[in-house]
């Protein structure tokens, strides 16, 4: 009786897995014997996901695409977990010719790959009307002075406010709410306001929305570093006194300064030691995925305090797709993937969220009130500065925290440390 | 009178040893030299070298956060040479008497310190990250806690930082230390310790006395081969602090990788590394000769 049932269960299996496995490997989209290739270097978050679900998906929207397009064979690379060290090595190696056709971009390092003139125009496959759905800072950043589209940035995110409500059941709108809110929890046996402070681009990222809400800028038109001249210097100074102010009164533990990542927000969260933390929109959906519902039920979003309730600014992140190649078969080739496969389709697979307004009506998975706080914050959203100084900025801001934070210099100390050391980077350039 | 028949010592040496000279030339002189032309040069990561120059070299040199760097790295190499040593000499001293002893388990005990040296380094920092973890439910702060000590600010103080990056670099490291002595203990004749205990001597005396001196070259060739080993790190610091808070952490090695792929600059990495080999060079060679000399006049 089991063997007919069996044989059964096998003849029903769908054919569609065993198709999928034979075009996608772990290096290789598309039939080996293909025509055409593209080398496409990708991060290990979507086709080569660890999660199941999303590794499966992308399967299937790379099934699709390659399906669509046939002779061509996508040739995978795939890039290693450290951002920084990455993305300077595909730069080199594009340099010397030795680089993939398209790659994965962090939007932060957009700017650098800009200025040294590696990316091809994909103007053929995104025409104005996408251009102009694209969220402000993000046109700004891939489109150049000839309207030329350099990359597409395909997915955005954001830094907000979680607050455990049996805690903090308001809001904090301002940095004094904020303290007062964190100083409250923290005398109920709470570790208070939870952030970013340890030596990592994070840290530095999340603490810069505290400077660019009070209309500070970090470099000047020509991406010269101004951050530490007249009004900026001010607005530095008072950001940094934020932050001490919350370690010094107890608001937020001194192990700030020892955190260097997001997952530990999610383990106070789920260990109920946090009432409030600075994390990214994606932790939303994972906090939901760790915490039991009548916990989960508890937390809830909200935009970053500003030094005014009116002054509020947030960092917005997220990945682009460069082509890198001449061939404008290869050029295009890339583009639609980044069209095709990331933006919308790939957005809403994973959540991510969309720099396209016109995705969100597109897409239920958007409907969530969340989103709408999401796509609200979003407003005041502000990229990385487009400059190649920026990443040695975020250094010296890093440095600037830590020694601030764990009381090893003042903040004016610390600012004119910072500003010395980019300065000197920024000569040697 | 018989002539003798030549031996292979009577051949000429450097046929023999032009392979292995080839390889060492091929393989670490041609790189230390390139490092050597891009340091006296404006190259960056993005930029290939367009002039000779020494401005990287004038530039290395004159940053105000050299010395707090170097002063970092001196007290990291100094605490982990010594702790190294002082580690990997308990551990061999206890696995050689309790082998003496025939007592069981020793071979595992053996295996279990190697373990941890062939845990990678980003690993080893990303593991003692959580055990020091000063959050509330932080490994070694709740262990402490259930005896009424701590908490301990591991990792945001300053000054802690420093010794717990020393703490999981000799947890590390102490297994390479251990099989030199180890090593070297078995290589020691046992009639000294009987006759030793023949005389009545105590277990400090046999090793103040016996053991330690007998030691001297391999306290030599481990304190050459750890402070090497200790001035590269930074693998597992970077994982473990990213060298902060601030720069609390932050060794000559890391502060030349954060120079090359947070600053770009090609040249001004290229002139720490150099800085880093004549600093490693000029170490090996104290000990040679401090230690060394001792070893010849014993």
């Amino acid at each position: 009786m089991i063997r007919p049932i069996l044989a059964a269960l096998v003849a029903l299996t769908p054919a569609l897995p065993a198709v999928a496995q034979d075009l996608i490997t772990r290096n290789r989209v598309g039939p080996e014997d293909a025509e055409k290739s593209l080398s496409f270097r990708l991060t290990a978050f979507d086709l080569y996901s660890s999660d199941p679900a999303t590794r499966e998906g992308f399967e299937a929207l790379f099934t699709d695409f390659i399906e669509a397009h046939p002779g061509w064979r996508i040739d995978t690379q795939l890039s290693t977990g450290n951002i920084g060290q990455e993305q300077a090595r595909l730069l080199q190696q594009t340099q010397a010719g030795r680089g993939p056709d398209c790659a994965m971009i962090d939007s932060s390092q957009i700017a650098l790959f800009r200025d040294t003139g590696v990316l091809q125009p994909m103007n053929a496959v995104f025409d104005a009307a996408a251009v102009d759905d694209l969220f402000p800072y993000v046109r700004d950043a891939v489109i150049d002075a000839e309207g030329n589209v350099l990359a597409w940035w395909w997915f955005t995110d954001l830094r907000v406010l979680y607050r455990d409500t049996r805690l903090v059941p308001e809001a904090p709108q301002t940095w004094e709410e904020a303290q007062a809110a964190g100083l409250a929890a923290a005398g109920q046996g709470s570790e208070g306001f939870l952030f970013n402070g340890g030596r990592w681009e994070g840290t530095a990222f999340d603490w810069l929305a505290n400077f660019w809400a009070q209309g500070g800028r970090l470099v000047d038109d020509a991406g010269a570093p101004v951050f530490a001249e007249g009004d900026n210097r001010a607005r530095m100074l008072i950001a940094l006194e934020y932050v001490k102010g919350l370690v010094d009164s107890g608001a937020a533990p001194s192990r700030v300064t020892a955190i260097t990542d997001y997952d530990a927000f999610n383990a106070a969260a789920a260990a109920g030691s946090a009432a409030m933390f600075v994390g990214g929109n994606w932790q939303y959906g994972q906090l939901r995925q760790t915490l039991p519902p009548e916990d989960f039920a508890a937390w809830e979003v909200s935009e970053l305090p500003g030094p005014t309730a009116d002054q509020r600014a947030t960092g917005a992140g997220g990945w682009s797709i460069g082509a890198l190649s001449d061939d404008p078969e290869k050029i295009e080739m890339c583009a639609l993937i980044a069209r095709d496969i990331y933006a919308g389709a790939g957005n809403a697979l994973q959540g991510l969220l969309p720099t396209s307004a016109g995705i969100y009506d597109d897409y239920d998975v958007y409907a969530g009130p969340e989103y709408d706080l999401f796509a609200a914050a979003l407003e005041n959203g502000r990229a990385r500065p487009g400059a190649a100084i920026y990443p040695e900025i975020s250094n010296q801001i890093q440095i600037m925290l830590g020694d601030v934070l764990s009381g090893s210099a003042t903040p004016e100390e610390a600012l004119d440390a910072a500003a010395t050391a980019v300065q000197a980077a920024y000569d040697r350039r | 009178m018989r002539r003798a028949s030549p031996t292979p010592g009577d051949a000429p040496a450097l046929p023999w040893l032009m392979p292995a000279l080839a390889m060492l030339a091929l393989f670490y002189a041609v790189p230390v030299l390139d490092v050597l032309r891009l340091a006296f040069s404006d190259a960056t990561l993005i930029r290939p070298a367009t002039e000779v120059s020494t401005r990287a070299v004038a530039a290395v040199l004159s940053n105000p956060a050299l010395p707090q760097v170097l002063g970092t790295t001196a007290l990291f190499t100094l605490a982990s040479v010594i702790a190294l040593q002082g580690v990997g000499l308990a551990i061999a001293l206890l696995i050689v008497r309790g082998e003496r002893r025939g007592l069981r388990g020793m071979t595992a005990l053996r295996t279990l310190v190697l373990a941890a040296w062939v845990v990678p380094g980003i690993a080893n920092g990303l593991i003692w990250q959580i055990l020091f973890s000063e959050a509330p439910y932080g490994g070694l702060n709740s262990l402490l806690g259930s005896v009424g000590l701590g908490p301990v600010a591991w990792l945001s103080d300053p000054q802690m930082a420093l010794v717990s990056a020393v703490i999981a670099n000799t947890w590390q490291g102490a297994a390479f230390s251990m099989i030199v002595f180890y090593a070297a203990l078995r290589a020691i004749d046992p009639v000294i310790y009987e006759a030793a205990e023949v005389d009545g001597a105590r277990a400090f005396t046999v090793l103040t006395r016996i053991t330690l001196p007998l030691l001297r070259g391999a306290v030599l060739v481990n304190s050459v081969l750890v402070t090497v080993q200790t001035l590269n790190t930074f693998d597992a610091i970077l994982a473990l602090t990213g060298g902060g808070p601030g720069r609390a952490t932050e060794v000559l090695a890391l502060f030349t990788f954060n120079t090359v792929f947070y600053n770009l600059d090609l040249a001004g990495g290229s002139a720490l590394a150099i800085l880093l080999f004549a600093l490693a060079m000029a170490l090996a060679l104290v000990l040679w000769v401090t230690l060394g000399r001792r070893d010849m006049r014993a």
